[in-house]
């Protein structure tokens, strides 16, 4: 069985078509990687897959269920999403926002368990946030932030996580903290899509691609089989010269 | 804990005061007639402090109070065409007249499709200024019921409770309770709105179905408060503020505070409407007044 079957999906934001015949697949497991140019839709899927933006056209399937038959807390134990930027419109604690990640798992009149409690201990040990738990969300940088924002995502414990961006404002180290991490729930039976701008992380870390152009699937396929210079050529309009890294045999891009 | 003591002590203080203060002896009769003001007071206070946190949630927008989606205007509205019609005031004109105004504002918010919560704010803004424009023109042409159209304008806690609409109060005010201790379960849910439609949606909210239960609720809590007592400004907006600012941004605090505070707040402004001037001042003025320069202060602090 699949993690994800989306057949035929079209969007349109306001009459402008975002997104044109998508059809995709995310084995269980899979680590995925949604690159292209600036809006070729990329977020977009993203936002489709959770149910944030709905779509009239095609069908997606989430472990065999369709996603319109979900409540959109079912959704949630099955999507993680963690968007490219959060505005904490309240100053609430680091521990208080975890703790939201449970949410899906609550009834209305019902207390956190200590289930929950170990959820959110589990995460902040695994996002190493121990040092700031306690400090106020909008007291940290924008990349101590995210981590946060990926710490509550853990805690929400989904079979699949959705990451849009994850690693833009953030920091060499943090990138790579980050990166690793995905890689370790990866290798522990996480299922992650992430869409990333920076192609070099995406070909070192992904198993396999999904390149987008003009809202269409350009191209699939593993790191070594689509990072090359004619491909990035055609869809980025720049010549670009292809490397071997020198330590893994995986594709990376220089400027010419 | 330590925090919410002082904020109790300074609720019985607000309850004796309106009980003590005042012109003339304390009779059993002024006694009654107090002890009515001070039910009302509560309930009134606390569920507009109590709707202007949850609505400051919903729509995650610091300035949205209780009035904001029309009920008051709507009110005054039904209250006014009641006095037209049938020459007396009574709630239910006005609680018609402020669920009329709800229901038209969602159905001209749903008008375009797209996220309801966002479009319900401008229906409301209008469907107010509509209403105000129409009880105006009421309020001109009508001349003598001017004055009983004022107090409904601006609250007043003294009214007199015949056998005629004690029950209807009576109701109101069980069902408020009812409505409100179901609005408590919708913390945890406020708290994650504040982040954005993006979070809250991939946590597990369904956000239409939220927004109108929500806006319907609370429409029918405030359409029982400004049908008895009348459009009390600015406790629906202060009172949450205040809260946060004392116990933090958490809805599972904010709310039950917001109605404690809101209770004190409007309890203190009552005794101080019947004591400050001769004549009985209407509370909303009193809440005004007051209440502007000791927000500007706490928010200075």
């Amino acid at each position: 069985m699949n993690a994800i079957e989306a057949k035929g999906i079209t969007f349109s934001y306001n009459k402008t078509e975002v997104i044109h015949n998508v059809s995709f697949i995310l084995k269980e497991g899979e680590f995925l990687g949604i690159i292209g140019p600036n809006g070729a839709g990329k977020s977009t899927i993203l936002r489709i897959l959770c149910r944030i933006l709905i779509i009239k056209t095609g069908t997606i399937t989430v472990f065999n269920k369709d996603i319109n038959s979900l409540a959109q807390k079912e959704l949630a134990h099955l999507f993680g999403f963690v968007p490219q930027e959060t505005h904490f419109g309240l100053d609430f604690s680091v521990e208080d926002i975890i703790l939201m990640g449970r949410y899906p798992y609550l009834r209305p009149f019902q207390r956190e368990t200590k289930n929950d409690c170990e959820a959110v201990e589990r995460a902040i040990q695994y996002a190493n946030i121990e040092e700031f738990r306690r400090r106020r969300i909008n007291s940290l940088s924008s990349g101590e932030r995210q981590r946060v924002v990926i710490a509550r995502v853990l805690a929400q414990k989904p079979n699949i996580l959705l990451l849009d961006e994850p690693t833009s404002h953030l920091d060499l180290k943090h990138q790579y903290d980050i990166m690793r991490l995905l890689k370790e729930l990866n290798s522990q039976g996480m299922s992650v899509i992430i869409v990333n701008h920076d192609l070099n992380l995406a070909s070192l870390y992904c198993q396999r691609l999904i390149l987008m152009h003009h809202g269409k699937i350009y191209a699939e396929g593993t790191p070594q089989s689509l990072i090359n210079e004619k491909t990035i050529k055609e869809v980025y309009n720049t010549a670009v010269k292809i490397v071997t890294h020198p330590d893994k045999n995986l594709p990376q891009i220089f400027l010419k | 804990m330590n925090k919410l003591l002082p904020i109790i002590f300074i609720f019985m203080l607000a309850v004796a005061c309106s009980i003590l203060i005042g012109p003339g002896q304390l009779s059993n009769e002024i006694f009654q007639l107090r002890l009515s003001r001070i039910i009302l007071g509560i309930f009134a206070g606390g569920v507009l402090g109590f709707c202007g946190a949850i609505l400051q949630g919903l729509f995650n927008n610091p300035l949205v109070e209780p009035y904001t989606l029309g009920s008051a205007s709507g009110a005054a509205l039904g209250s006014s065409i009641g006095i037209l019609l049938f020459g007396t005031v009574s709630p239910l004109f006005a609680f018609l007249g402020a669920l009329g105004v709800g229901l038209f504002v969602f159905t001209v918010a749903r008008i375009e499709g797209g996220l309801i919560r966002d479009r319900l704010i401008l229906s409301g803004v209008v469907m107010s200024f509509l209403c105000s424009s129409l009880v105006m023109i009421i309020m001109i042409t009508g001349g003598k019921e001017l004055y009983e159209i004022l107090y409904l304008l601006m609250g007043y806690l003294g009214i007199i409770i015949t056998s005629a609409n004690r029950i209807l109060i009576i109701g109101s005010i069980i069902i408020s309770v009812i409505l409100v201790i179901y609005l408590y379960r919708f913390h945890r849910e406020l708290d994650i709105i504040s982040q954005g439609i993006e979070t809250a949606t991939g946590l597990g909210i369904d956000i239409q179905n939220f927004s109108l239960i929500l806006f319907f609720t609370t429409s029918l809590l405030i359409g029982f408060v400004v049908s008895i007592v009348g459009a009390i400004g600015f406790v629906g907006l202060v009172i949450p503020h205040i809260s946060k600012l004392v116990f933090g941004p958490k809805h599972i605090n904010n709310l039950p505070v917001s109605f404690l505070l809101g209770a004190t707040f409007l309890l203190f402004a009552d005794t101080l409407s019947r004591t400050i001037t001769v004549y009985e001042l209407p509370v909303g003025i009193v809440t005004s007044l007051v209440g502007v320069p000791f927000f500007i202060y706490l928010y200075r602090k």
